[in-house]
């Protein structure tokens, strides 16, 4: 089910009326929650929800196992258990067809003639996101850095809390299992907030990306020719917006969900296209997923602890696995690749040739950062290198007659929106929405409001996915 | 900060708002239209589903689904078809997905346009590509989006707003059709001309009728022509070999079951009707199709009621032609014996 549905409008008014209701204990209203989640996914795909259940099992029995055994080997079992069984699931149902792609490759240049019929594997819907949820469960109880859940009920609810199961945030088992363990009301202004924050999620996803923005990328990367630079640029700009307001208005309505039943739920993004380098970056840039990332595997890898060649070696393979992460093509390890590459330059510049950020070297600091992730979202977008090489062959004047595929409106369009969110980016870097709201008058907040919602009405969004599904 | 106080004002204003669009838009001539997109579309197809063979399914391209009137139809056979046409569409992919996907062994009427009919079996091609994937939407749509699409027609039913079409024609008032229609320079010139709405879908199980304004206003009338010449200009030639081989194996497998196939050839005019008869000529194609594919066939020329038939806007007939088409016809076919009348049953 989508955010931007009317029928996710119909599950979240039952869903709230039930929360709400004196019918429940605080019992009841986590298994109610449970079952809408359940319910949640499975208008999607009803069987792939047995994956869930596998997931929500596996990881119980191995948290519970690890928070009373002491032998080291059989700690190591359960944990080696558990994260089988995840990067199981991930490997066949999202690499299946990657791998036996590069199999078949790799044996024909050998010479022999082997071919392979695609599997056809369905990714199920968040794959990533919940596995690596689970995951973290089981890491930190074998880290001995958690408790175990309470109940089976407050744990499945952790991985299947449907606000945030498709699409993130990637939450720490200490951060929401504790919170199930009370009952839980949002205040008046906690559940007015939430509908605010839901309101501008989907606003992001149907008027920013999917209206403003998304047609303008579709058509400069899906354009068979070799195309004007402008209009590279424009296409690249464009996905570039896309991309943040997809994914940051589905954590925004997550979050804003989350916050109308009382539970809180971490930021995603933080004004990230006003990042002063690529550490900043990734500090402002689903946030979940970078964390995790960095406890995970850069620290097990390494981290900063054994040296500098270690380190960047660390950080490249973080950056790769992550580019591997968002999906099975080598597209996305080489858009790792440019981001962990950038990391070491950046950790290179500040060891050698260090400089202080002012107020005035900032934003154009900002800008270049901006114009290098702009590079990455090429290949992250492509399906294919010749795309991406075409694409920025365009983007740098390295081919001269490419053709004009959009109109000057579209790219003025595009070139407006993206100017917009960067100053807003810049604007909002050290503050937040909530502050914000705080100081200026309610008239103007329910003004600006109202102009939102107008907006997504007649947008009338088609339900388009949001793109960070697929990963 | 007072949000509570926000939410009122956001509350009342987008009210205001909405309300005000609505009006401004019906006040522009604009009325409430279902969307003929591919959930409406599966629906239909949803009902072939253990379907008994005493049924009629329609297929074909726009013009069967002018042309052919439900009700009138129904009138006169006493069961009311299955309407499964896509606009600028082949029928191919979906008599395929038919004889495949089910064990129907009734009538189906495929209405052949010959430019649509005989353009392709290239996947990635429009006339192709466009009913496939109302087909493979139909195989993958989940439960959701079946939900959405009921919730989404009481809307769609009495609000002139929600109006956005699958199609995205020049006249829809969306906010992307919008901002479409804003042009600055000619940095890339504009080859197809725009492209309006001149169908209002009557009926849940998708009857299309031309409108009024078609009929009346020739000036409208000839924006559409307009879209037919580009078209015409801009096709490529036609496989003919490809998309009868395609087409006689599925009727061969359809019929070797017991299926009753019947083609059709709705009228057409003007200029068009031209370049049919120019570049698809009645005796290489419509006569060849029927004698190898050796069905009951109808080709509105070689009946006196519907020699003189003109279509507004060269392709389709008015409301009022169609439904003396339909009646006609069914007339015709049940005469013939070659559809079941459940009216005298």
């Amino acid at each position: 089910m989508l955010f931007n549905s009317l029928s996710f409008v119909v599950f979240l008014v039952i869903v709230l009326a039930l929360y709400y209701s004196k019918l429940f204990n605080w019992t009841n209203k986590k298994r109610m929650l449970l079952l809408a989640s359940y319910v949640f996914y499975g208008l999607w795909n009803p069987p792939l929800v047995i994956l869930l259940w596998i997931s929500t099992v596996v990881d119980w029995t191995a948290g519970k196992r690890l928070a009373v055994e002491d032998n080291p080997s059989k700690r190591k079992f359960w944990l080696l258990l558990s994260m089988s069984v995840n990067l199981g699931f991930l490997a066949f149902f999202k690499y299946g067809d990657f791998l036996l792609e590069n199999f078949v490759s790799i044996v024909n240049t050998f010479g022999i003639d082997f071919q392979a019929r695609p599997m056809d594997i369905i990714l199920p819907m968040g794959i990533s996101f919940y596995t690596f949820q689970t995951m973290s469960y089981t890491i930190d109880m074998y880290k001995r850095q958690i408790k175990p859940a309470r109940t089976f009920l407050d744990f499945a609810l952790y991985v299947t809390f449907f606000p945030q199961l498709v699409a993130g945030p990637i939450v720490r088992a200490k951060d929401l299992i504790t919170q199930f363990y009370e009952e839980k009301r949002a205040t008046s202004n906690q559940f007015v907030w939430g509908i605010f924050l839901l309101t501008i999620g989907i606003f992001q996803k149907v008027v920013l990306a999917d209206t403003l923005l998304s047609g303008t990328a579709d058509e400069v990367f899906g354009s068979s020719k070799l195309i004007h630079g402008i209009d590279a640029w424009t296409g690249t700009l464009a996905f570039s917006g896309q991309i943040f307001f997809d994914f940051a208005g589905y954590s925004t309505c997550a979050i804003g969900i989350a916050l109308m039943l009382g539970i809180i739920l971490p930021d995603n993004f933080r004004y990230p296209y006003a990042s002063l380098g690529f550490s900043d970056l990734w500090g402002r840039w689903h946030v979940s997923l970078s964390s995790w990332l960095r406890d995970y595997l850069y620290i097990p890898l390494g981290g900063n602890r054994h040296g500098i060649t270690r380190m960047y070696v660390a950080l490249m393979l973080t950056m790769l696995l992550g580019g591997l992460w968002h999906g099975a093509a080598w597209t996305f390890m080489v858009w790792g690749g440019l981001h962990g590459t950038y990391l070491i330059l950046e950790k290179l510049q500040k060891q050698y040739l260090p400089f202080k950020i002012t107020k005035w070297n900032g934003m154009f600091l900002a800008f270049i950062t901006f114009s290098c992730v702009n590079i990455t979202w090429v290949f992250f977008r492509a399906r294919e290198f010749d795309t991406a090489w075409n694409m920025i062959k365009s983007m740098f004047y390295m081919q001269t007659n490419g053709e004009k595929v959009l109109d000057s409106f579209s790219i003025i369009k595009v070139c407006v929106v993206i100017g917009i969110l960067f100053l807003c980016h810049w604007i909002m870097r050290n503050t937040s929405m909530r502050e914000v709201s705080q100081k200026i008058s309610p008239w103007l907040l329910g003004v600006v409001w109202a102009a939102l919602f107008f907006l997504i009405v007649i947008a009338q969004g088609s339900g388009e996915q949001f793109i960070y599904f697929q990963f | 900060m007072n949000l509570k106080k926000s939410l009122i004002i956001a509350l009342l204003l987008s009210a205001i708002g909405i309300i005000a669009w609505e009006m401004f838009w019906r006040s522009q001539d604009y009325v409430p239209n279902i969307d003929d997109n591919k959930a409406f579309w599966s629906v239909q197809r949803d009902r072939v589903t253990n379907l008994s063979p005493d049924n009629v399914i329609l297929m074909g391209s726009s013009r069967t689904l002018f042309d052919i009137q439900l009700d009138n139809w129904e009138n006169q056979t006493g069961k009311r078809p299955i309407q499964l046409a896509n606009v600028g569409s082949s029928p191919l992919p979906v008599f395929h997905d038919i004889v495949e996907n089910t064990n129907y062994s009734g009538t189906v009427i495929v209405g052949v346009t010959p430019g649509l009919f005989f353009s392709t079996t290239f996947p990635e091609a429009e006339p192709w590509a466009w009913p496939q994937s109302r087909v493979d939407y139909y195989k993958d749509r989940t439960y959701a989006q079946r939900i959405n699409h009921q919730l989404s027609l009481p809307l769609q039913q009495n609000l002139v707003l929600m109006s956005a079409g699958e199609e995205e024609l020049d006249d829809n008032i969306d906010l992307k059709a919008l901002l479409k229609r804003i042009k600055i320079g000619e940095r890339v010139p504009e080859v197809m001309p725009p492209f309006y709405e001149f169908g209002i879908m009557t009926s849940l199980d998708r009857n299309l009728e031309m409108t009024e304004r078609t009929v009346t206003d020739t000036a409208f009338a000839n924006t559409i022509i307009d879209v037919w010449k580009f078209f015409a200009n801009a096709a490529p030639p036609p496989d003919k070999e490809a998309t009868m081989a395609f087409f006689l194996k599925d009727a061969e497998k359809f019929k070797a079951r017991g299926g009753n196939l019947i083609l059709i050839r709705c009228p057409s005019s003007g200029g068009l009707r031209v370049g049919e008869d120019h570049v698809l000529p009645r005796k290489d194609f419509w006569d060849d199709l029927v004698q190898k594919a050796n069905v009951k066939a109808y080709h509105f020329e070689d009946y006196d009621q519907f020699k003189n038939l003109k279509c507004p806007e060269w392709s389709h007939l008015s409301v009022e032609d169609a439904r003396f088409f339909t009646t006609e016809l069914a007339k015709l076919m049940i005469a013939d014996n070659a559809i079941p009348n459940s009216k005298n049953n």
